[in-house]
């Protein structure tokens, strides 16, 4: 048995191989990519094909048997809910402006790391630790630690005597948030700073550039793709915070400080109206792929442009 | 232009008090927290940074149950399994991205990126669902399928980028200085390669390590907790005791172990970006 089938197979490796590996059929090639492609959209795909199924369903858990169709029964009730609106409103503005504060913070943050000093590596290592922390464990650790209005560090500091959470919700999330990502957003700027050739920066100031001229004219345009990278990643990533806002305010006082993942999570898990946070789960997809489709342009052109440099 | 002239010591002065102002922000909060969590019940509202009066009570009421240190254990476990096995399937799909070239690719990358950004939210009551009707529900696989799913996308992602950049005619030029193909793989390629991989799996892995989402409403009993759905159910408790120095070292505890695992492996990790361009 063995020496039949040792024998042909020398032979057919010598005269085979280099045939297909020219042709390669373009299955094969995508073959390493398969298992991970097929494995993401089945556990994404399927739940989610069941959300669209239950946003045409009435069904509410705590009534069995409740559950029969109504088309978009659903859709209708959401779009004229006003916390919908507020949820919505509340996600915009956590977004935009945590991904844009924590941008800026983290570009200077980033410029500062890149310089040498002693001490750098430990510097470092304190800047990015915001980050490193479990976002459930900073939650916590801003509401007590910080906004409390008995332990808290702001009050003390300010010697004044609010209850921040209460107070400022919305503002008070934003400034957890932007503190968590900052870090982020500063690994990623630092990588690509760091990624710039010494040799073009010596160069340029070698022909006398100053700072801010190698910084506006070499730094900058080379960074864009990594300045890009972190407002995409961390616009998703905010878009989709619940952590801060379920640890920290519960969505309260009232909802003003509810987002949307916050909303749908009450209506699913706290009032089992699976029917309606499903709908909301579909719109939120919906929203999101617009959105991911402009970036998602944005990104490619980029690439291509900077393959293009190169 | 002035504004880069040489480094005065005056200069150096104003820089060193700025990255001390930054390293204060960070951090004043943690070590607000490791102040919190020293203090006895008394003294926690006295607003002095350091302790009066020094308590490990805290630490030893986390540990006295297993409330803290089976999610502990839960959180390890999930987080490590799921990484390994996102970082596997992601170096697989990365490689092709970054070196096959097939018709289609663009699509293929578009949509692993639209599924990391697809709202996990929209697909929490579903999977709650189905993993109760597979009995799925409350346990580590419950958990590691989700993890691996959104944790691939930024596994392949990262190590695209990672393997873009590293220069591909060494294996070739291994190749034809003699080096067999597995030669040319594990002496030229994978310790270009081993820095990008390692950030990457830093990466998944605190991404798995910190999801609260999935974990709240994805279990329901110590099997399979993580500990940041377990920190959420100490503050539960509020309304009959002061946890305030409980969650506190609660916090502590979780949080050293990363930032000493960082401090150890950042070198590498920041100069893993650079230095194997660089020498390359």
């Amino acid at each position: 048995m063995t020496t039949t089938e040792v024998a042909p197979a020398p032979a057919g490796r010598g005269a085979e191989q280099p045939a297909p590996r020219r042709h390669a059929s373009p299955w094969k090639r995508r073959a390493p990519l398969l298992p991970a492609l097929i494995f993401t959209i089945a556990v994404t795909q399927i739940p989610f094909l069941v959300t669209v199924f239950y946003s045409f369903q009435s069904w509410n858990l705590v009534r069995p048997g409740s559950q029969y169709f109504v088309g978009f029964q659903n859709y209708i009730d959401v779009f004229a809910d006003s916390t919908f609106r507020t949820a919505m409103l509340n996600t915009v503005v956590l977004t935009v402006v945590c991904v844009f504060v924590s941008m800026v913070l983290g570009l200077g943050l980033a410029l500062l790391l890149d310089r040498k000093f002693t001490g750098r590596s430990v510097v470092r290592t304190l800047i990015i630790t915001p980050f490193l922390i479990l976002p459930a464990a900073g939650a916590l650790l801003w509401k007590t630690a910080m906004f409390d209005p008995v332990h808290g560090l702001l009050n003390f500091v300010f010697g004044t005597d609010i209850d921040w959470l209460s107070a400022y919700p919305l503002g008070s999330v934003m400034t957890q948030v932007i503190w968590q990502w900052t870090p982020f957003m500063t690994l990623l700027i630092l990588a690509g700073l760091q990624a710039q050739s010494k040799e073009v920066l010596e160069a340029a100031q070698v022909d006398g550039a100053g700072r801010w001229r190698t910084f506006a004219s070499i730094t900058l345009p080379q960074l864009s793709r990594y300045l890009q990278l972190a407002a995409l990643l961390g616009a998703i990533y905010i878009v989709n915070s619940f952590d801060a806002i379920y640890l920290m305010t519960q969505g309260g006082p009232g909802t003003a400080s509810t987002n949307l993942p916050f909303y749908i999570y009450q209506r699913a898990f706290e009032g089992f109206d699976v029917g309606q946070s499903s709908a909301m789960g579909v719109i939120v997809v919906i929203l999101t792929l617009i959105v991911a489709t402009f970036t998602l342009r944005l990104m490619f052109r980029t690439f291509d442009v900077s393959g293009g440099v190169k | 232009m002035a504004i880069g002239g040489a480094v005065t010591p005056g200069r150096k002065a104003k820089w060193a008090i700025i990255d001390i102002i930054v390293v204060v922000y960070a951090l004043v909060p943690v070590l607000w927290i490791v102040s919190l969590s020293f203090k006895t019940k008394d003294t926690l509202a006295d607003g002095n940074f350091i302790p009066r009066d020094w308590t490990l009570q805290n630490y030893a009421d986390i540990f006295a149950t297993d409330e803290f240190i089976r999610p502990l254990i839960n959180s390890l476990g999930i987080s490590i399994i799921a990484t390994l096995i996102a970082v596997v399937l992601g170096m697989m799909a990365a490689y092709a991205i970054a070196r096959l070239d097939f018709p289609g690719k663009k699509a293929l990358v578009g949509v692993s990126l639209l599924i990391a950004m697809f709202p996990q939210i929209s697909l929490v009551t579903p999977l709650f669902n189905i993993e109760r009707e597979l009995g799925l529900f409350d346990t580590w696989p419950g958990l590691i399928l989700p993890y691996i799913t959104f944790a691939l996308p930024l596994a392949i992602y990262t190590l695209s980028a990672f393997f873009r950049e590293i220069p591909w005619e060494l294996e070739k030029a291994a190749k034809m200085d003699g080096a067999t193909p597995g030669q040319a793989f594990w002496k030229v390629i994978a310790p270009l390669a081993a820095p990008g991989v390692f950030t990457t799996a830093i990466l998944v892995f605190i991404f798995c390590w910190n999801d609260f989402l999935f974990a709240i409403s994805l279990t329901s009993t110590e099997a399979s907790r993580t500990v940041p759905a377990a920190l959420s159910f100490f503050t539960g408790t509020s309304q009959f005791e002061d946890p305030t120095g409980t969650i506190s070292a609660a916090a502590v505890v979780i949080t050293i172990p990363i930032i000493l695992f960082v401090l150890f492996f950042q070198r590498r990790i920041v100069a893993g970006l650079t230095s194997g361009a660089v020498k390359g």
